[in-house]
């Protein structure tokens, strides 16, 4: 084994020693730097566990409620809410459980939190309900005509929507989302039975649209024309349709 | 609040549908660089081991020079990465407590294996006769400089020489399959990301490494252009002709492989490609389709085909080379900035595009970019006067 040393030149020593010294740098940094937590996955998890368990409890969880509000839990259970946590309309309440009578929780009043979830948006799955705010009974709160603990969907004209839900959709969004379908559209009983060859009426004059559109029209907030000169030739919804958002 | 101001602006660009973490791109042109100066290092180092392991011995002018250019910009290719991340001064628990099974963290070993193993020991061996000669003829703290390097060696046997250049051999055998995984595993990284359709493929490895061995070959190539004159020496027309065929099949090799590329992704015509198509259509047409593909690729092999064929004038031939070797660095960085910003560009949804707007000043930016660029050369300058590539009876082309 000595020999074999000797035999090396000296500069391979040298860059032998260089690296050895490396190594020990590495291992000594690793030994007595690095604390064991972050070498140990096992040891690292009990401290996060540690660290987690540590922080102050916000949240009570979902079925502390129950304990003492009877009645809307058993709402909420046959409702479209029924997988939201109280929790998520009404915040952390951990310290309302820990003090109830002095510590209670909020409950979202305005219209914009229901917003969250139900203002139209193109990602939402098909079928949520969605509505455009700033057309949908401005300025009301949405807790005047919705009950949200059992929040139903809306119930005019139902008999429409069965089949032509996305127009129904598609029409909660747009600025004619107050105007029931039987305002426009005239459908004979037996549109119901034979759909394709019974068929409801569309306006079919000008005159239909401007009771709302025409310059001299009384109604007040809906955009104006001048009908006898816009577009005179043509049948409003050759150009506009109607039921999107917008209307255009 | 710039930040909001910034989303705006963005959101006002993007086509079709997108997500909304997907407006802003998050590997910027930092990301971009980092692949380019790597691809440097490891086509820098395939050039120098054309000499030593397969004996190509017109190259012997470029040896040298391409071991500091590999080192030079060794040093600042982990640099974009920690500017990127933030927190430099914590890298070095990635080599403290190693994360085996992350590519990303497993590329600090890779680095440090062919930083240290490969090109430090092959450039200390190659180098350390010079030194302890230059250390006893020069003064001050450059023979302390040239002492320290040579790790205070002194013997400049006969038979201490000879051992150099044996391991000399033995470690660029060993460092051609490391400059292979040093830049492969870059093209890794992005290859192995399935969820994106650009990156996704196996051929990126290799894509990657040929690009890197094409913009390795070119940089050393314009630097031996440049420095030659700089200092009175004389270009060594057989070596310049030489270094330039290979680059020229090289640049073959590399076209070949990224049509191969294209036309597969074209035939197996994926549920991405109409998304795809579009990108290439619209926010890479200039980067891809004009930088990358005509003037850095077609153009460059037209031109090396032409002086293939015509036997032109010294002149006029180095005048050529120099000018290919500037249009592939720049297709060479389109490349790059093709793969990282491009695959950020389109949605996860396939419908839609974003863009990419590019800071000035941030960290991030366009300086801070520049500046990574041009830091390997100041190294390497400072490299080559500290350990001069070429003797003064090379210089003078005997």
């Amino acid at each position: 084994m000595k020999d074999f040393f000797k035999k090396l030149p000296e500069q391979a020593v040298r860059v032998a020693v260089v690296f050895l010294v490396f190594v020990a740098v590495v291992f000594v940094i690793r030994q007595f730097i690095i604390p064991p937590e972050m070498k140990e996955p096992a040891l690292q998890q009990a401290s996060s566990m540690e660290r987690e368990v540590a922080k102050e409890i916000q949240y009570a969880g979902a079925q502390i409620c129950e304990q003492c509000h009877e009645k809307e839990p058993q709402i909420k259970k046959i409702g479209y809410h029924r997988d939201l946590s109280c929790e998520s309309c009404h915040g952390a309440a951990q310290k309302h459980v820990e003090n109830p009578t002095e510590v209670k929780p909020t409950s979202p009043k305005k219209r914009d939190y229901c917003a969250y979830c139900h203002k139209y948006n193109s990602s939402r799955p098909t079928g949520f309900p969605q509505i455009n705010p700033d057309t949908h009974n401005p300025r009301k709160p949405c807790i005047t005509c919705h009950n949200p603990h059992n929040p139903k969907p809306p119930t005019t004209p139902r008999s429409c929507a069965a089949c032509h839900a996305q127009i129904e959709r598609a029409k909660a969004a747009s600025y004619h989302a107050l105007i029931a379908c039987s305002v426009c559209h005239t459908a004979p009983e037996k549109h119901k039975t034979s759909p394709r060859t019974v068929i409801p009426t569309k306006p079919d004059k000008r005159e239909f649209c401007g009771k709302c559109h025409d310059k001299g029209s009384p109604r007040k907030g809906a955009p104006t024309v001048d009908m006898a000169a816009h577009g005179e030739k043509y049948v409003c919804w050759q150009c506009h349709y109607p039921h999107t958002l917008g209307g255009i | 609040m710039e930040a909001a101001q910034n989303f705006m602006e963005l959101s006002k660009q993007v086509v079709g549908f997108i997500y909304p973490n997907e407006i802003d791109i998050q590997w910027s042109i930092l990301i971009v660089v980092y692949p380019y100066i790597t691809g440097l290092v490891a086509g820098a180092f395939i050039l120098a081991s054309l000499v030593k392991v397969f004996n190509v011995k017109e190259l012997q002018p470029t040896y040298r020079l391409a071991m500091l250019t590999a080192l030079a910009f060794m040093l600042i290719a982990p640099l974009p990465l920690q500017l990127h991340l933030g927190r430099p001064e914590r890298s070095y628990e990635m080599f403290m407590t190693p994360n085996l099974t992350s590519a990303m963290a497993m590329f600090g070993f890779v680095y440090l294996w062919y930083l240290m193993l490969v090109l430090l020991l092959e450039i200390y061996f190659e180098y350390r006769r010079d030194m302890i000669v230059w250390s006893s003829e020069s003064t001050g703290p450059k023979k302390w400089a040239l002492k320290l390097l040579s790790l205070f060696s002194t013997d400049i046997s006969e038979k201490a020489v000879a051992f150099d250049k044996k391991t000399v051999k033995i470690i660029t055998i060993i460092g051609i399959p490391s400059a292979f995984l040093l830049h492969g595993y870059v093209g890794f990284i992005f290859g192995s990301i399935k969820a994106n359709p650009w990156w996704s493929s196996v051929m990126m490895p290799v894509v990657f490494l040929f690009s890197a061995i094409v913009s390795g070959i070119a940089m050393v190539m314009l630097l031996y252009m440049i420095i030659i004159p700089l200092r009175d020496g004389k270009i060594d027309m057989k070596c310049l002709d030489r270094v330039a065929s290979f680059l020229f099949y090289a640049v073959i090799v590399d076209f070949s492989i990224e049509v191969l590329d294209f036309i597969h992704r074209l035939y197996e015509s994926e549920e991405s490609i109409k998304i795809l198509s579009q990108l290439v259509e619209t926010k890479l047409f200039m980067s891809l389709v004009v930088l990358q593909i005509l003037l850095g690729m077609l153009l460059p092999l037209g031109i090396m085909v032409v002086i293939k064929v015509f036997r032109l004038q010294e002149e006029v031939r180095k005048l050529l080379y120099f000018v290919c070797g500037l249009l592939i660095q720049l297709g060479i960085f389109s490349t790059r900035w093709n793969v990282v910003i491009g695959g950020q560009l389109f949605s996860k949804s396939f419908r839609g595009l974003t863009t990419y707007k590019m800071e000035l000043m941030g960290i991030e930016g366009f300086l801070v970019a520049l500046a990574l660029l041009i830091i390997p050369f100041v190294i390497l300058s400072i490299l080559i006067k500290l350990l001069p590539p070429w003797k003064k009876g090379e210089l003078a082309g005997s």
